[in-house]
């Protein structure tokens, strides 16, 4: 089965689709069929950066049912193993997808096959989003060293958590679970899924030994993307600190992507950053995230919600 | 379900080790108040103005304990008592280089196997960029960091091995000067980054970074005035 790495985060700009097409060149060369899928539905780019202007198909074809499989939608890139499903002229805005579109697109992305699979998600947070997230344990959240941009991954972060929660409960336990938690722990509850997992705890022990083994299964990581050198650079570090020590959730600091101008210019002249400045700090950054996260290839196990 | 932060001990509120050193604990205090204080990056939206005030006082009071021996041995003795502790401290807290007496006993521990020093050197050997970036007469955190990199080490890794914290190679890599510990305290940090990726002469090159650091940081000093 492929590996799924959902990519997501910050705010638009930050470089999500930038650092999906670096990191699906760079597991490409390692020699891996790689596929990189544009879900950014309502902001699509992810072509233009992985070579492919105008593709020819696109993810809509198959919610149109224009083609029966997705697999048909994949086009190739000018790179070696690396291929592309486009979210290019897409009418649909994931976020709007009906409900059996959604499950059926997410059951056909788990069957593709390809060694690695890369999902660049966007910045939203809707409902559609978070399952898509859910597909495997390997999130990778962006931000850049802005808190606009660091507000945004930790409402992603949270709102995934409480998409997991929810997959245990109807809609009206759920509904329970949040005036339970606000009932005991105050209004500020109200976003906090740690709140919700304590009353789990006490409510419902089942669920909430299959939530934690879940939780504790799950291996995100955090990348910050475009250090400036005067940010802070254990930034990221600390970040993860607060969402292990404050949300109990497991978060790995994967890196600093440091900012440089050379991106803009690469991105212009519609090449790849990786090929026309390999000797870049930031070049030499990408590859050093890329081996963090391809390389101990360990065992995924898939999330079976669909 | 893990503890909330007021149900942590001390160590854990600021992710020390039960046998830090002062200075140890005043780094991670200072680590930690960048993290909690109003305006800091790091907690933006992320807590209520509550919840910050509460979590800063208990970092306080952690701080204030530990930094006292004698408070600190009480709190350890109760520690012991709790069972949260797995040994008593026989000495008094080490000066210089912490020595792990004790461990907090329910650390969870993500153990990665460490590169194998054979292949560490045959990497050095065959790589002409490291042989450039060590044959220099200066050597600059980014230098460092380049040779990881090439020698495909995490920095994790190191600071597993080493114990040093990792916001310190981080810092020291990124040569963000004014973040950087005392200079007796970085050299010995230095060193033991070196050894660990099996770069020799360790001693040699530590000193040649140390005379590279007062060069970088007095000119980014003089920079910034004017
Ligand atoms: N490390 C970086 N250094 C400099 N510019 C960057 C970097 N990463 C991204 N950018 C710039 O940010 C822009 C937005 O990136 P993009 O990947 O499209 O963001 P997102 O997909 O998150 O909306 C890019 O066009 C590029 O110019
Ligand atoms: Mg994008």
């Amino acid at each position: 089965m492929a590996h799924i790495w959902p990519i997501g985060g910050g705010k638009g700009g930050s470089g999500k689709s930038f650092i999906t097409s670096s990191l699906g060149r760079l597991s490409a060369g390692l020699g891996r069929r790689t596929l990189v899928i544009d879900l950014d539905l309502g902001a699509a780019n992810l072509h233009t950066l992985v070579g492919v202007p105008y593709p020819s198909k696109s993810f809509s074809d198959f919610l149109q049912k224009k083609v029966t499989r997705l697999d048909d939608t994949v086009v190739e890139t000018p790179f070696e193993n690396l291929f592309l499903i486009s979210g290019a002229q897409d009418p649909f805005d994931i976020a709007n997808l009906p409900y059996e579109q959604k499950i059926k697109a997410l059951r056909a992305i788990m069957r593709l096959d390809y060694a690695c699979i890369l999902l660049d998600l966007g910045a939203g947070t809707s409902f559609n989003t978070l399952d898509f997230f859910l597909l495997s344990q390997n999130g990778i959240f962006i931000t850049t060293p802005e808190p606009t941009s660091i507000e945004n991954v930790y409402r992603l972060i949270r709102s995934v958590y409480f998409r997991r929660i929810r997959y245990c409960f109807s809609v009206s336990q759920f509904k329970a679970l949040e005036e339970e938690a606000i009932e005991q722990f105050g209004e500020g509850a109200f976003n906090k899924p740690e709140c919700m997992m304590k009353v789990i705890e006490r409510d419902h022990p089942e669920s909430y030994r299959e939530l934690q083994n879940d939780f504790n299964a799950f291996r995100f990581r955090l990348v910050i993307n475009q250090l400036h050198k005067r940010d802070n650079a254990v930034l990221g570090l600390h970040i993860c600190r607060i969402i292990e020590k404050h949300m109990g959730l497991g978060i790995e600091f994967t890196g600093n992507v440091s900012y440089d101008d050379h991106v803009h210019d690469a991105i212009c002249q519609q090449v790849s950053f990786l090929d026309r400045y390999p000797y870049t700090k930031t070049a030499g950054e990408l590859r050093a995230v890329g081996r963090q996260i391809f390389q101990p290839a360990g065992r995924q196990l898939m999330l079976q919600y669909v | 379900m893990r503890k909330s932060f007021a149900e942590l001990n001390y160590y854990e509120m600021l992710d020390i080790r039960p046998d830090a050193a002062a200075f140890e604990i005043r780094q991670a205090y200072d680590a930690a108040l960048q993290i909690y204080q109003p305006g800091s990056l790091v907690s933006h939206s992320f807590f209520t103005d509550a919840e910050r005030r509460e979590i800063l006082s208990l970092v306080e009071k952690a701080y204030r304990t530990l930094i006292q021996d004698q408070l600190r041995k009480a709190y350890d003795d109760e520690l012991v008592r709790r069972g949260e502790l797995d040994a008593v401290r026989e000495t008094a807290p080490a000066v210089k280089k912490p020595v792990g007496i004790f461990s907090i006993s329910r650390g969870r521990g993500r153990q990665p196997a460490g590169p194998n020093p054979e292949s560490l050197k045959n990497r050095i050997l065959q790589s002409a960029r490291i042989r450039e970036l060590t044959g220099r007469p200066a050597l600059s955190g980014e230098d460092l960091k380049q040779i990881r990199e090439e020698l495909d080490v995490t920095l994790e890794e190191i600071s597993q091995a080493t114990k040093i914290r990792q916001d310190h190679l981080i810092n020291i890599e990124e040569d963000c000067f004014a973040r950087l510990p005392a200079a007796v305290f970085l050299k010995g940090f230095v060193k033991s980054y070196l050894k660990y990726l099996c770069l020799k002469p360790a001693e040699e090159l530590a000193a040649r970074y140390m005379e590279t650091f007062a060069r970088l940081s007095q000119s980014q000093r003089a920079e910034e005035n004017k």
